[in-house]
């Protein structure tokens, strides 16, 4: 127990990376997941199959797939070698864009039609509606699930670890290898979980209370 | 420029079989028990004693925001402290069913809540045990009302068994790497690995929404086809 205080300060650090990372990736993953959603819900049918299958293919692919794939294929196929940190915002943010076209195809369907046809019939322009009238209002249906997809992404960075990129979990694997044989080396993997559990717990509270303020405006 | 020749695939065809059978059976296993648990998490959830219910939000949200790769740690490297070692097919079948449970529990509680309370009330009045009750009236409606968010966690299952290449299990996932890194035709291997990964969860949906078709004579949401 006393032996990882000395490491509190690693075990900081780690969460710092690890909630960085997954924000840099949920930002991608936002402006990628806005640009599909937007498809999705175009009057074209060949736009709104192409992002369906984007969305499906990497609905169905697991991070970890993505995660090697970017790692050693992207590294093959450009000849950049990405360093761990940018093929794991990568691939998080591709595995977040196909969640977040979700969460913007669902946001922008439950404005009521009446909405756009009462702005255009006010003759504002089509841009003009979906800046000022429907976008405003969908972003506030949107937040509390994007907020799910925020805490799906911080879990899964902790993947990230297996490609060599020391975040939370990995600075957990190697404060353990290093007090191996000392009692410590069982308590870090549970001081990692615990504090996985508490973050993503608080996350998770902050996007029901957004939610339920949601509920009463509404 | 890459030279991507799906021919060096070839050789690995017969392991990645093997990796493919092993991917379906630690899947399919894992959410049949975690249907099961699942089921009964959601009961002790939604239990008339305090403290039984408390501990099954305890549970579903300790596992619920734990990534399972650190789950699995803790099985696979935590359990030995107390003189317990799995196999690393056992560990990580737990971790993936511990995993799912949480989440089947939070599906089959809100299935729970759905059914109204006069039914609940009305078959009591009929007289029906409590077994009939949930075998002929509860579990058919909790089953349907659940039965499209069961098919997204079935996929999460598959998606989570990729994971279980950590606890040196041969699946698709580990098959991929241990290919590419034998052969280094990375591209080939992803691709192959990633449509076998795609075939599997488009399969689930494809199957969710026929089945829910037939037994419910109502669409159930799916994918873009």
């Amino acid at each position: 127990m006393v032996i990882l205080i000395d490491y509190s300060f690693l075990l900081i650090r780690g969460l710092g990376i690890t909630l960085w990372i997954s924000w840099v990736a949920l930002l991608l993953a936002a402006l990628i997941g806005a640009l599909i959603g937007l498809g999705r819900t175009s009057k074209r049918w060949s736009i709104r199959f192409l992002t369906g299958v984007y969305a499906e293919f990497f609905r169905s692919i697991p991070v970890l797939v993505t995660l090697f794939f970017v790692y050693y294929g992207l590294t093959l196929l450009t000849g950049i070698n990405l360093s761990t940190f940018v093929a794991a915002t990568i691939a998080l943010a591709l595995e977040g864009s196909a969640m977040m076209s979700e969460v913007v195809r669902g946001g922008l369907q439950s404005i009521a039609k009446g909405q756009r046809e009462a702005a255009l019939s006010t003759g504002m322009k089509a841009w003009q509606v979906e800046l000022f009238i429907v976008w405003p209002q969908a972003i506030r249906v949107m937040i509390p699930p994007a907020v799910g997809v925020y805490v799906s992404t911080l879990k899964a960075s902790s993947l990230a670890s297996v490609i060599g990129y020391v975040e939370l979990t990995k600075t957990g694997l190697l404060i353990r290898e290093s007090v191996r044989g000392h009692s410590g080396s069982l308590l870090i993997l549970v001081v990692i979980a615990t504090i996985y559990v508490i973050i993503n717990f608080a996350i998770s509270r902050l996007g029901a209370m957004l939610e339920e303020r949601n509920n009463f405006v509404n | 420029m890459y030279n991507f020749n799906l021919f060096f695939i070839f050789p690995y065809l017969d392991s990645l079989q093997w990796a493919i059978w092993n991917t379906l059976q630690i899947s399919v296993t894992a959410t049949f028990l975690s249907i099961i648990f699942g089921v009964l998490m959601a009961l002790v959830r939604l239990s008339n004693y305090k403290y039984l219910r408390l501990c099954g939000v305890f549970y579903v949200e300790v596992v619920r925001n734990m990534p399972m790769v650190v789950l699995l740690y803790l099985i696979f490297f935590g359990l030995p402290s107390f003189g317990i070692v799995l196999s690393g097919y056992i560990s990580g079948l737990t971790a993936l069913t511990m995993n799912s449970t949480a989440f089947m529990t939070e599906i089959f509680r809100s299935g729970f809540m759905a059914v109204s309370k006069g039914q609940f009330e009305a078959a009591r009045a009929q007289g029906m045990t409590n077994t009939q009750l949930y075998r002929f009236i509860i579990l058919p409606q909790v089953f349907r009302i659940s039965y499209a968010s069961l098919g997204n966690q079935i996929i999460g299952v598959i998606m989570g068994s990729s994971i279980m290449m950590i606890a040196t299990i041969e699946e698709v996932t580990a098959w991929m790497f241990n290919t590419g890194s034998i052969n280094f035709r990375y591209f080939e291997v992803f691709f192959v690995g990633g449509l076998v990964y795609f075939v599997l969860c488009q399969t689930v949906n494809l199957v969710r929404n026929a089945l829910g078709k037939i037994i419910f004579k109502t669409a159930a949401a799916g994918g873009p086809w």
